[in-house]
């Protein structure tokens, strides 16, 4: 017996936020500030589009899924880079 | 084997946007709630960067424990929100409402999550005047409380309302709050 997809996807979402926490308590003493944000932004990243994908539905739209994961990638990799920003600043 | 059947004219025309599953009015609802939240969660980063020692220690009163449970609360609310549409379309009524009322009862539990959460910024004298962060973090976290409630009632509604498209919609709007919440919580509790 196969799970549903929904159930994958609770299942997979748990994982994604179990990996957050060890992520966290790592913090930036573990990591670099880009890694560390990095990491954190690509797990928020996976967490959204499986929300997209399959509680909201958009697995039976792809080019929809395909649109929303461009603009919330590209939005991740704007809040990493004001992230990592005041490490550049004079 | 029959030959495929024709798709009707309208469906032809309409392209892309049938594609979406659902109420289009639901969509443009996410996508404006989205847009909102980007707006905001890209001006707090922004303001960090004149002040990132300050925001470091703001960020020091807050308990990212508690908001990772809560990120659980909400994934599995959302979870039996989404069961619950499946369960309906399976002609399954009274499991498909006692999931809605599950996701429900975890929507109350992040509220009073929050609430605790708070009352021990509030006990400590903090307020949205204490530093730029607080003014963000109750901005941000408390518009999105107030998502949460909302989308309480809206599952109410449709639990008393139950047909598939009535559920579908409904639990479309509970996946949004989740959806903002786990961009939500990384950059204000860990990154801010």
């Amino acid at each position: 017996m196969t799970l549903p997809s929904v159930t994958l996807a609770w299942i997979a979402l748990l994982g994604l936020s179990a990996a957050t926490v060890l992520v966290t308590t790592g913090g930036t003493g573990h990591f670099s500030p880009v890694l560390f944000g990095g990491l954190l932004l690509l797990l928020a990243f996976l967490k959204a589009r499986i929300i997209l994908a399959r509680y909201l539905g958009l697995w039976q739209a792809p080019v929809w899924l395909s649109g929303f994961s461009w603009v919330i990638g590209f939005f991740c990799l704007l809040l990493l880079v004001l992230y990592v920003a005041p490490g550049f600043s004079p | 084997m029959h030959a495929p059947t024709p798709k009707p004219e309208r469906d032809v025309d309409a392209g892309i946007v049938d594609e979406l599953p659902g109420e289009l009015m639901i969509w443009v609802l996410i996508v404006s709630e989205l847009l909102v939240f980007g707006a905001g969660l890209a001006a707090f980063m922004g303001v960090r960067i004149s002040d990132p020692e300050g925001f470091a220690a703001a960020r020091t009163h807050l308990d990212p424990a508690l908001a990772g449970i809560n990120t659980i609360v909400l994934i599995t609310s959302g979870f039996l929100a989404a069961r619950s549409l499946e369960l309906r379309l399976a002609m399954k009524r009274t499991a498909a409402r006692l999931h809605l009322f599950g996701a429900m009862a975890l929507g109350c539990v992040f509220l009073a999550i929050k609430v605790q959460e708070y009352a021990a910024k509030v006990a400590e004298g903090i307020s949205t005047e204490t530093h730029p962060f607080f003014m963000f973090y109750y901005l941000l976290t408390g518009f999105h409380a107030a998502h949460v409630l909302a989308g309480i009632v809206v599952l109410g509604l449709v639990a008393w309302k139950d047909d598939p498209r009535t559920i579908e919609t409904g639990t479309a709007f509970w996946h949004m709050v989740d959806l903002i919440w786990v961009l939500l919580f990384p950059v204000i509790y860990v990154l801010g």
